[in-house]
């Protein structure tokens, strides 16, 4: 208990006394599992949308798809992506190997199912007959599906909260495409990982409520602006 | 001769390999006000969202403003017509931007937008609703949100899908009203799919009823109130009185014969598969002796009061009548310290006021 409370204020030190590669680490992790949350967004509320909106035959065995990837283990991403992303691997020629590309690659592919099958149960949520009634009061598809959006806000910003969560938690995929590089591409879970190995459990223990205090501050800008009014129609 | 808006010919709509709507014919001039009445599963929904381009018809044509709907694009036909659903489908916005929706969708300039819908919510009383939100309204005032944003941008074409089943009678009966003076106003032709035939008498001009995803009649509500082709409708409309009977040709003409043994001379149509009769309960009439037939061309049988139900106007008599149920509808001077429950009285009805199904 007292090695826990030394760490969280050895935690406030670093912070408050603006430790360049503790602030470093952390900007890196913003930036790493920011843009792969976008990037899972940009795939998974579409897939959300289409799969809600869509009756197909095998829709169901893609769903079932959808939830396994939910769950997909961060090790076999980053190995997977990994052999993919490897000099000789099918886009070895990017050269994208040990590199934040490669860490945010990895983490899409964790976050992209997580937004995905979230998104499809917040739209799904929505009254089937709400795109009929905009459709039929003239909203062309673009105008109605945004509006279904919109009025899945609560449940699409769980999904976003999900999507980052289980990338900004995860450190076998990022260690693994990454390399944990200083400077490069460690993030707060591979330092602390590294610290650990290191036998520094207060600096690691430090590292993991920086990691958290960052991850507060996302979730809890997220829960405002899904608790807030925005009513500007269109 | 008003322009036809609407013209469907020989569609059919399958579902799950089901024929959930067969229409073989169906016009509907500008400005009139068409209800669409038949039980559950009649194809009623389905046929409003064949009109609104929602579902496809896989044989068949249907013309919308003399375009060929299936040759034009849905959008700009879609634009012409609104359609408002039982449940009132809100967005989680505020009732004026609710309203304002179709407008912006349209791209209207917002000056444009704020007097078209504050006349729109002023026509269905609810302009002091304007800057409250959609989730704070009660059923009554969200459905003349509804209503306001479905004719905000004057559509040519209202499509009402019972938009008013949850509402209780008074305000269904005040929104009718309402709704049907906004449209007679505005020229706007309007197709009402409900399952109350009290909505219908209220609103509608004509009505077609279907069943079983046909068009099995189409004339004024009075008329299908009174004459229903089938048990089915009679049940719908709320026919007092369906009562099994057989019909029998003798050589001086055809005679119907009911199960409590009262018969008469039947001059309508022949009905090949005649199962019931239907009485509405406005056409018995209690008499105070039986009349000899050749002195009375109405028919008399007799029967005892079981039960009496008060209401306004008019009075509910249930009288058993030799195994047989009868429900009269006789104006309350009639029953008030006149009839008592167990009492024996004499009940008369024309023969023409009767329909065989």
């Amino acid at each position: 208990m007292e090695q826990i409370f030394s760490g969280l204020i050895q935690a406030l030190y670093l912070l408050g006394a603006g430790d360049k590669e503790v602030y470093e680490v952390a900007l890196l992790t913003i930036k790493v599992s920011g843009f792969a949350t976008l990037l899972s967004v940009a795939i998974g509320v579409p897939i959300g949308l289409w799969l809600a909106l869509k009756e197909f035959t095998g829709k169901r065995f893609f769903l079932s798809l959808i939830n396994f990837g939910m769950g997909l283990p961060p090790v076999v991403v980053g190995l997977v992506v990994s052999l993919v992303l490897w000099r000789y691997g099918p886009l070895g020629m990017l050269g994208l190997m040990y590199s934040v590309w490669a860490m945010i690659i990895g983490q899409a592919v964790i976050a992209s199912p997580i937004i995905a099958g979230l998104s499809f149960a917040a739209l799904s949520g929505l009254n089937p007959k709400f795109r009929l009634q905009l459709l039929s009061l003239g909203a062309t598809q673009w105008q109605a599906n945004w509006l279904l959006i919109k009025e899945a806000k609560l449940g699409l910003l769980a999904a976003v909260m999900a999507g980052f969560g289980g990338v900004v938690s995860e450190v076998g995929a990022s260690m693994m495409v990454g390399g944990n590089i200083k400077g490069q591409t460690r993030v707060l879970t591979t330092a602390t990982v590294m610290e650990v190995g290191k036998g520094n459990y207060d600096i690691a223990l430090a590292l993991s409520f920086v990691l958290l205090i960052v991850v507060y501050g996302i979730v809890a800008l997220l829960t405002y602006l899904q608790n807030s009014g925005g009513r500007d129609g269109l | 001769m008003r322009p036809v808006v609407l013209e469907i010919a020989d569609i059919e709509v399958f579902r799950n390999k089901r024929k959930t709507l067969a229409i073989e014919r169906l016009e509907v001039p500008a400005g009139e006000i068409l209800a669409v009445i038949g039980p559950n599963g009649a194809g009623k929904s389905t046929l409003l969202q064949v009109i609104n381009m929602h579902v496809a018809y896989t044989s068949g044509s249907m013309v919308l403003f003399g375009q060929d709907a299936g040759a034009v694009d849905k959008h700009i036909l879609r634009r012409r017509c609104s359609m408002v659903f039982q449940e009132t489908l809100l967005l989680n916005d505020t009732v004026y931007n609710n309203v304002a929706l179709a407008l912006r969708f349209r791209g209207l300039v917002e000056a444009e937008i704020k007097d078209k819908v504050n006349k729109a919510l002023t026509n269905f009383h609810c302009a002091h609703l304007s800057s409250r939100l959609a989730c704070k309204l009660s059923g009554g005032e969200a459905q003349r949100v509804c209503l306001a944003r479905a004719l905000v941008y004057e559509p040519e074409l209202l499509l009402l899908d019972e938009p008013f089943a949850s509402l209780d009678s008074p305000t269904r009966n005040a929104l009718l009203t309402e709704l049907r003076q906004v449209a007679v106003a505005h020229g706007t032709t309007v197709v009402l799919v409900s399952h109350s035939f009290n909505d219908i008498l209220y609103f509608a001009e004509r009505a077609v009823v279907l069943q079983d995803g046909r068009i099995v009649q189409d004339d004024t509500p009075e008329v299908i109130l009174r004459r229903p082709v089938n048990v089915t409708i009679a049940s719908l409309v709320g026919m007092d009185n369906i009562l099994p009977c057989q019909v029998h040709k003798y050589d001086d003409g055809v005679y119907v014969q009911l199960i409590n043994g009262v018969h008469f001379p039947w001059r309508g149509e022949e009905q090949s598969k005649t199962a019931f009769c239907c009485l509405p309960g406005d056409a018995l009439s209690i008499v105070n002796e039986p009349l000899p037939y050749f002195k009375n061309p109405l028919v008399v049988t007799e029967g005892i009061v079981s039960q009496i139900v008060p209401g306004i106007g008019m009075y509910r008599i249930i009288v058993e009548t030799k195994g047989m149920s009868l429900t009269l509808r006789v104006p309350r001077e009639q029953v008030a310290s006149k009839v008592s429950m167990g009492m024996p009285i004499n009940i008369a009805f024309n023969p023409e006021e009767a329909q065989l199904v």
